[in-house]
């Protein structure tokens, strides 16, 4: 039934969520949709950390609760393993030992009145192990995440240890249940400074050496530069820009994603303080054409009449944006079979 | 804000000269805040925990000073006491705090104020009007209840009282013109505002009675990187208009380095540098500077490892023999397990360090990444100066 040695190990096709909510003052009126993803697909390879930059609103903590089936899409598809999964269908247990899902705050997703113990051996006999194993998995959960000697955590309560040292019980009990797929949402936004590269490189690790397929969330598109094999940019519920490496990054071509990288506090560049300082009217999110539009320094008539598709602006790297129509035919759909057509070629 | 604006009715009018403990000095004074031995504890007795430690740190008129630490090394802690605004179990248990007022007419003259010292009346003459605070959640800061419009009432009716309806009202849409709102957002109640809207509106509120200082308390990191952008140029374009001397704490150095003119780094309740921000930048001397400063991946360049700082942040309860930051530095030698430092200046500059490394002893050889050379001719803050 399912192809292991398929380097995909779980897709979104045309994922979309809406909500529906009511216009503030107009109770018994029709009621307001907030497009909260859009048509977003994406493929989440072994081996490999695919990032997803957004600001706060984007959409990106849907689109992975909605990859864990936490949420159910409005539309659109999940396929684990080149098997799809019906969109109304529950979420099972053998899906979740396969996908499973890192939050931002590590205190708020650690019960503070159990051990550490307790949150690692409780998914453990969930998933099915023996009473008599779970001890030692869990030991080396936390072995797996460099929490040694893992007998100094396990009788913690999450108020003992620090910020850094929770989330990594908050990964091990993720692994402990052996998925494929990680889906980290935010994982380092709440931690220290100090503290956050750590996290990030364990992920790096697990990717390298484990060939764990991570999805990494980030509103820090530097942290995705250092970490992603691919990144994808969101801007109110649509994936604007995704380019393979880090070529979105270096020669970024969406305005969006422009006005992203020129935000970062940049030391080393004195030229980057240079940016406009007046007040963006949030979520005015138009109805109709490109939904950054508003903000857009380069906006022009078309872009106020219709939503743009993806343009190829490079080897991977696709744009959703006018400015790039001249350039290239609409590739609407052509950046995902392409990867997978090499991504089968690598593997032979 | 600072000030209860409902319980200071009987607050003493701005032109009257506040009853101070020391008179007026006739020398014109750099310097706006002097902070000497500043330790504040929580609690007392056996559960006593030092938060800072024996700070010293002067801050110019119009400068910006930039403190950086990690969640509990104090930097919060520190500015709240400074400011008396710290409740218990918090106690500030030794040292002193000198703010240096300009008086209304001749701002020749200035009356040092201790605020260890002051008396609640004293207190509530400066708070606002001359030393004002934005808090980290804008959210909370604001009362949810009330218009926009109530808040800035409010300030102008307790400090200005002469002030006449509409008079209030420009001033009002005077300040939100200043951070770039517009006068509609007065008839808003907070949740009606985005974060970055409603921090704009603790920005123009700390300025709306022309503070000397104004102390920054994470006002940018609940938001999002782009609106964090859009508030620093809205500050540095209000300092250059208005000179305000400014506080600004974070945990991203990288943010510092633009603002700030100078920056001190706190570990553990202590000062570990102090230094110019392009120096800190560009020339660190403290191994937890190098640290933090190498914890930011880059956004240009070879992608490569980066270590970051290996560890945990200290518990203060069990803070280590010597120095603080040794059980996380590599270059930690047998003299920092024993001997916590002290600031020193480094040579005969400016800025300094708590690091034995630089103690001047011939033996103990700097490692190279600490003894980086300025580069005069990359600093940040000439660049700036120039386009502006």
């Amino acid at each position: 039934m399912t192809d292991r040695s398929s380097p995909v190990q779980l897709s979104a096709r045309h994922l979309t969520r809406h909500f529906a909510t009511r216009v503030p003052g107009k109770l018994f009126q029709a009621k307001r949709v907030v497009r909260a993803v859009d048509d977003a697909s994406l493929d989440l390879v072994r081996g490999q950390v695919t990032a997803v930059v957004g600001e706060s609103g984007s959409g990106k903590s849907v689109l992975a609760r909605m990859l864990a089936r936490i949420i159910s899409p409005t539309s659109g598809d999940l396929v684990l393993e080149g098997t799809p999964i019906p969109a109304r269908a529950k979420r099972t247990l053998e899906y979740a030992s396969k996908v499973q899902l890192v939050l931002q705050d590590p205190y708020a997703s650690n019960n503070p009145v159990h051990r550490v113990r307790h949150s690692l051996e409780r998914p453990l006999l969930i998933h099915g192990a023996q009473k008599h194993e779970v001890d030692d998995l869990a030991r080396a959960a936390l072995s797996r995440v460099s929490l040694d000697p893992p007998e100094r955590f396990l009788d913690r309560y999450p108020h003992e240890l620090s910020g850094g040292q929770l989330q990594r019980v908050s990964i091990a009990r993720a692994l402990c249940v052996k998925p494929d797929v990680l889906l980290a949402d935010e994982p380092i936004s709440m931690l220290d400074v100090s503290v956050r590269l750590g996290i990030l490189n364990l992920l790096k690790g697990l990717c390298d050496n484990e060939h764990l397929a991570i999805l990494y969330i980030t509103h820090d598109i530097a942290s995705a530069r250092y970490l992603a094999d691919e990144i994808i940019v969101m801007y109110a519920g649509q994936i604007v820009e995704r380019s393979r490496g880090t070529a979105l990054v270096d020669t970024p071509t969406h305005p969006y994603t422009q006005l992203l990288i020129a935000s970062v506090p940049d030391p080393s560049d004195p030229t980057s303080m240079a940016s406009q300082s007046e007040e963006h009217s949030s979520f005015a999110v138009p109805e109709v054409g490109c939904r950054f539009a508003p903000r857009c320094p380069f906006a022009m008539d078309v872009c106020r009449t219709s939503d743009p598709p993806d343009f190829k602006v490079g080897e991977g790297h696709t744009s959703r944006c006018w400015l790039y129509a001249n350039e290239s035919e609409a590739v609407v759909e052509m950046a995902l079979p392409e990867r997978r057509r090499e991504g089968e070629t690598t593997k032979t | 804000m600072i000030a209860d604006p409902l319980k200071t009715q009987s607050a003493a009018k701005m032109t009257e000269s506040p009853q101070h403990s020391v008179a007026p000095v006739s020398a014109r004074h750099d310097f706006v805040l002097e902070v000497n031995n500043f330790s504040v504890d929580y609690g007392v007795g056996e559960d006593m925990v030092r938060a800072v430690n024996d700070v010293t740190l002067k801050l110019r008129r119009s400068q910006v000073l930039g403190i950086a630490g990690e969640s509990g090394s104090g930097k919060s802690t520190l500015v709240y006491a400074m400011t008396r605004l710290l409740r218990a179990p918090g106690v500030i248990s030794s040292g002193d705090v000198k703010l240096n007022l300009t008086n209304e007419g001749d701002p020749e003259e200035v009356t040092p104020l201790s605020l260890v010292d002051a008396s609640e009346r004293e207190l509530r003459n400066i708070r606002w009007s001359h030393v004002s605070i934005v808090l980290q959640s804008a959210l909370n800061a604001l009362n949810p209840v009330l218009r926009v419009s109530r808040e800035f009432n409010e300030v102008l009716k307790t400090h200005r009282k002469g002030m006449t309806r509409s008079q209030r009202h420009d001033r009002s849409v005077e300040l939100l013109k200043m951070v770039g709102l517009n006068e509609d957002r007065l008839a808003r109640f907070p949740h009606e505002l985005s974060g970055g809207q409603r921090q704009r509106i603790m920005i123009a509120l700390a300025l709306a009675l022309d503070p000397e200082l104004v102390i920054m308390d994470e006002p940018t990191t609940a938001l999002d990187v782009v609106t964090q952008r859009e508030i620093i140029n809205e500050l540095n374009d209000l300092r250059s208009r208005y000179g305000f001397a400014m506080i600004f704490i974070t945990h991203d150095l990288s943010l510092l380095v633009e603002l700030a003119d100078e920056i001190v780094v706190m570990y553990a309740g202590a000062i570990v540098e102090r230094a110019g921000a392009s120096e800190l930048y560009q020339a660190p001397r403290h191994p937890y500077t190098l640290g933090l400063l190498n914890s930011f991946p880059p956004l240009h360049g070879e992608r490569r490892e980066l270590a970051g700082i290996p560890g945990s942040p200290p518990d203060l309860a069990e803070l280590p023999e010597g120095c603080s930051f040794a059980p996380r530095c590599p270059f930690a030698m047998q003299r920092c397990r024993h001997e916590a430092p002290p600031l020193t200046n480094i040579g005969d500059s400016d800025r300094s360090v708590a690091c034995w490394l630089h103690s001047g002893d011939p033996s103990v050889r700097v490692p190279v990444e600490l003894s980086r050379e300025m580069n005069p001719s990359r600093t940040r803050v000439t660049a700036l100066k120039e386009r502006t």
